[in-house]
């Protein structure tokens, strides 16, 4: 803060959307420059934004659209090339990756996250293990997604040796990523179904359970899905959890207990690595393929919340 | 419909106490998995505590293949603190300015638009900007670097911090990737906390003659000054616990050096890179306990922070 | 104060229950269970070409010499082709991990073969002979590609017991450098020492001057870039460099040998020689060490480096050959390839094995690898100068194919 309040000698009996003469010279003329300089950098810091988004999305469409458009199915159907060095298309290892490694984490996050949010927001309220939950929820959400790749690894993967390595012990990792997300949205969500509905079903006889699953959670729905989608998008685009924990398959692996597998965030962390344009491109395939993902999943979570907000 | 004795001893009940135990099942499923990672954790990092003690993070030589393996986690605490704290000096202006922007100077057309914006950053998944960084942005940085090392040429403090370049992957590349991911969440943060600013505090002051910028260091800011700060500190924990992104341009060589032009290495890039090859107990031991490491100090930033916000929002709520 | 006492007594059970779950989750030491391995003979040596072992001490021309006899257990010991693999009734799926160095190799070998035999899917991960080994120990892989040998105090981490090296192919590693205006650069092993302990930081360093007295070397900063990553590559490298001027000799080299060196600060680190081969390629005035594969297929130029004669030899794989001869190889097929004698050896050449069991639980998963190794080792060598790898000299190929059936014998 440097400037202090206006003094009294400086107070014109207008407000400062009005111009005056009196207003430029002076001291009120350094006033305005000052404003109009700040109000400059401030919309200098939303072209910075704007220009570094641009920039990235730009780079990842502009490398990435002649492999994964240009050369239509084959990006889709065609498997990872076996030699980094071999130019061509084929990501279909890593799409297939990517969905049932996200899946199973959301099967296993998605049910557990909703159940424990019911619990913070219908039961436990305030109570004393409600309130533990809550902070280890925090917690949980903190925890660097390298830690939990690590966990995983050591816990599940080493004991099972070669067979540790699959889709499942990858889902695990990311379940582990998506479980605290899920619990604060959704309970976030729960909280703003009004009271009144609830006691309405009370008083109607309805027990506890009923009552959550016949009109609270229906009625919060839009935002937990919501949530959800965003949890989702976020599982999907991880590297770390998935790192030690599915191993580096190229070709495509539909089941997610058995063998190894790959991902799109896993693909693109072994291109960029490499020095050849080939395998070069067919990261910014990834990554292009990836974030169109990401925005599918996150447009249809904003559409649901602006539905919900128009609602209420 | 009324209620009758018979209707409050059925299987309702039995069935209600199931869901209730079983959400309760779902919620715990958390503190056991919290649980299991502490305890595999400490047990596992444990090892490399016995033999080192706690020189394990005073120790800057990094040595596992050394006939007498060293393990120092000092060079790569460093890099961590490091690029957390140049990520989040480029990034507060960024985001204050951006919040500022949306909730301040804004017409209504445009709020809903930069709030997408900002959260489209967010959406970008952090290897993509990680590839973005080594593939695209390192190479053409180079030559900027150099620029701004001669700048400072000769100047007693800064020409170590601006030193030589030597490539695109640096703390300071590292840094700026960091920092472009962790704006969406400082700036959503900031937003709300400045949009709870009471709107008579602002009309007061544009009525006393303020001037935007005036209204906005004097009614605003003050209001909103903790939960910025809890959202910066929000920041820096996500910055320091951010892996690939940074793994990927920083350049794996660990270093201790004021200069950020220099490559490093941080924790969770070299807990990545390296973990592949533990080839002695002590190896593994020894990155456990860094990744021990670094989720302690996200602890302690985020409760911090969550702390700061906590109270700030409580003092808000008091005034208005 | 129920509720609290309920409460507590939940925390206190959960807690309970996930401690005794994490104590048996993360039980390191249970190994899997290896069911008695059954019948390993019969099926599996019918189908693959039996093996020559050579008799010690004979020498056929450009061959290599043997320090003493063949091992036992190789049972077959007759004529030189035996019966061929049958590719395509190959099944199942092979995992492995390892050196980066031979990897563009074990890339090419695995897509042609699957040509052969469609029904076998391998996979090659990557990620340093460090990973290799370890991942080999955990008995995460199936087989595991290695630059450099397992020292002895870490067989015991084996799980699965006695392991064979099999020798694949040989390679030179390359001085690789990217500065505009040197077209042709010779080092000496001290100038080469001298650049990466960045004791000289400048192209125009008196050094390099000293080793190419007709060139004009600019005035550019150096950079560095090693292997971040465990490496064999490193391992051949440092090896090659402490021969050379190591402490017995002039003691220009101090950093010893290994996979992983300390460097010093400064340098750039890459992940795997991919990792290297793009640090050189995006930076202007880098130098580093690369497979030669990964060289030319990024471009890059290398320097002739001196070998033990005293001539300057640039990396090619008929130099690369001219090193194996006349190298000694132990009886367990392990062998230094670096600054070897001979006029136009080059003192980099670097060799590579892949490690495997000789226990197989699974007789169609050995069957898998065996014939995998074999085809490396007859239709692979054949492929591999294509990509920059040199073939391994005759004996030494026979004495490979005898370790090979030894696996899951």
């Amino acid at each position: 803060m440097t400037t202090s309040t206006p003094s009294l000698s400086e107070l014109t009996p207008t407000g400062p959307r009005q111009v005056q003469v009196s207003d430029l010279a002076g001291v009120g003329g350094r006033r305005r420059a000052k404003n109009a300089v700040m109000t400059a950098l401030m919309g200098m810091s939303v072209a910075v934004i704007l220009v570094v988004l641009i920039l990235v999305l730009w780079t990842v469409v502009s490398k990435g659209w002649s492999i994964v458009v240009g050369m239509f199915p084959d990006w889709f159907t065609e498997d990872i090339q076996l030699s980094p060095r071999r130019p061509g298309p084929g990501m279909k290892a890593a799409i297939v990756g990517t969905i049932i490694t996200t899946a199973m984490a959301s099967a296993i996050a998605i049910p557990l996250g909703i159940a424990g949010a019911v619990y913070l927001n219908e039961y436990g309220k305030r109570g004393l293990f409600a309130r533990i939950l809550r902070f280890f929820t925090s917690v949980m959400a903190g925890v660097p997604s390298i830690v939990m790749g690590l966990f995983i690894y050591v816990f599940w993967v080493v004991p099972r040796g070669i067979d540790g390595l699959n889709g499942f012990s990858g889902a695990l990792a990311l379940a582990c990523l998506m479980l605290p997300i899920i619990v604060r949205s959704t309970e976030e969500m729960l909280k703003l179904v009004p009271q009144n509905l609830r006691d309405a079903s009370f008083a109607l006889g309805a027990t506890g359970s009923r009552t959550t699953l016949g009109i609270v959670i229906p009625n919060a729905s839009p935002g937990i899905i919501s949530g959800c989608l965003l949890a989702i998008a976020r599982a999907a685009g991880e590297t770390a959890p998935l790192i030690f924990t599915i191993g580096a398959a190229k070709q495509t692996n539909w089941n997610v207990f058995d063998g190894t597998n790959t991902s799109l965030s896993l693909q693109i962390y072994a291109n960029a690595k490499e020095s050849f344009a080939t395998a070069q491109e067919r990261a910014w395939g990834a990554a292009l393929t990836l974030i169109v993902l990401a925005v599918l999943f996150t447009a249809a979570a904003r559409i649901l919340s602006a539905r919900i907000s128009k609602q209420s | 419909m009324t209620l009758t004795l018979s209707d409050l001893r059925t299987k309702k009940q039995v069935g209600d106490r199931v869901f209730r135990y079983s959400t309760l099942v779902g919620g715990a499923v958390i503190l056991i998995v919290l649980a299991l990672i502490a305890y595999t954790i400490s047990s596992k990092s444990s090892l490399i505590f016995r033999t080192e003690g706690l020189d394990f993070f005073t120790e800057r030589r990094w040595a596992p293949s050394a006939d007498k393996p060293v393990f120092g986690a000092l060079s790569f605490i460093y890099g961590t603190a490091i690029t957390a704290l140049i990520a989040v000096l480029l990034a507060v202006p960024v985001s204050l300015g951006l919040a500022l922007f949306t909730t301040q100077v804004a017409p209504k057309w445009l709020k809903k638009p930069l709030v997408t914006l900002t959260d489209t950053v967010a959406v970008v998944p952090s290897v993509v900007f990680g590839l973005w960084g080594i593939i695209y942005l390192a190479p053409r940085l180079v030559g900027f670097f150099k620029n701004l090392s001669g700048w400072f040429d000769g100047i007693p403090v800064l020409s170590s911090i601006f030193g030589t370049v030597s490539a695109g992957r640096s703390f300071l590349t590292a840094g700026l990737i960091l920092a472009v991911m962790i704006t969406p969440i400082i700036t959503s943060l900031a937003r709300e906390v400045i949009e709870t600013c009471p709107q008579t505090d602002r009309d007061g002051a544009l009525a006393l003659g303020a001037t935007r910028w005036e209204m906005i260091t004097g009614a605003v800011m003050p209001h909103s000054v903790g939960g910025i700060v809890g959202a910066v500190m929000l920041g820096l924990g996500r910055a320091m616990g951010e892996t690939i992104a940074a793994a990927l341009v920083i350049g794996s060589s660990p270093t201790i050096t004021a200069n950020i032009f220099s490559s490093g290495d941080s924790l969770p890039s070299v807990i990545a890179f390296q973990w592949g090859e533990a080839t002695s107990d002590e190896k593994r031991s020894a990155l456990i306990a860094m990744g021990l490491t670094l989720f302690v100090l996200t602890l302690i930033v985020n409760f911090a922070a969550t702390a700061v916000v906590t109270r700030a929002m409580k003092r808000m709520q008091g005034a208005s | 104060m129920n509720r609290t006492k309920k409460s507590s007594a939940i925390v206190a059970g959960i807690l309970s229950l996930s401690l005794i779950a994490a104590a048996c989750g993360s039980d390191e030491d249970t190994t899997t269970t290896t069911e008695a391995a059954a019948a390993t003979t019969t099926a599996a040596a019918a189908d693959e070409s039996t093996t020559t072992a050579a008799a010690a001490e004979t020498t056929v021309a450009g061959g290599v010499e043997t320090t003493a006899a063949p091992t036992e257990s190789s049972t077959a010991m007759s004529a030189d082709t035996g019966e061929a693999v049958d590719y395509a009734a190959l099944q199942g799926d092979l995992v492995s991990s390892g050196a980066t160095f031979p990897k563009a190799f074990y890339d090419e070998a695995i897509a042609t073969l699957s040509e052969e035999a469609p029904d076998l899917v391998i996979e090659y991960g990557g990620g340093g002979s460090g990973k290799g080994r370890s991942d080999l120990q955990e008995k995460v892989v199936d087989f595991a590609g290695t630059d450099s040998t397992v020292k002895e105090e870490d067989f015991a981490k084996f799980t699965g017991g006695e392991f064979v090296y099999v020798p694949t192919v040989l390679a030179p590693i390359t001085i690789s450098y990217n500065m505009a205006g040197i077209d042709e650069l010779q080092l000496t092993p001290a100038t080469i020492a001298a650049i990466f302990q960045l004791e000289i930081t400048n192209w125009s360093d008196p050094l390099i001057a000293a080793d190419n007295p007709d060139a004009t070397l600019p005035d550019e900063a150096i950079v560095v870039a090693r292997r971040a990553d465990g490496s064999g590559t490193t391992d051949n490298f440092s090896k090659f460099l402490n021969a050379a001027v190591g402490p017995d000799t002039t003691g220009e080299w101090l950093l010893g040998t290994g996979s992983e060196l300390e460097w010093p600060e400064g340098t750039q680190a890459g992940d795997g020689n991919s990792g290297v081969a793009q640090i050189i390629s995006s930076t202007e005035g880098a130098i580093g060490y690369v497979d030669l594969s990964d060289a030319n297929a990024n471009g890059f130029k290398f320097a002739a480096v001196q070998n033990k004669a005293g001539n300057f030899v640039l990396p090619t794989l008929d130099a690369t050959t001219a090193a194996a001869e006349g190298v000694e190889v132990k009886d367990d097929l392990t062998f230094f390839v670096g600054w070897a004698d001979g006029d136009e050896a080059y003192p980099i050449a670097a060799q590579t094995w892949i490690i495997a069991y000789t226990t197989q639980d699974d007789p169609a998963k050995a069957e898998n690898i065996r014939g995998f190794l074999t085809y490396l080792l007859t239709e692979g060598q054949e492929l591999a100068p294509s990509i920059d790898f040199a073939p391994l000299p005759d004996e030494l190929r026979e004495m490979a194919m005898a370790n090979i059936a030894k696996i899951g014998a």
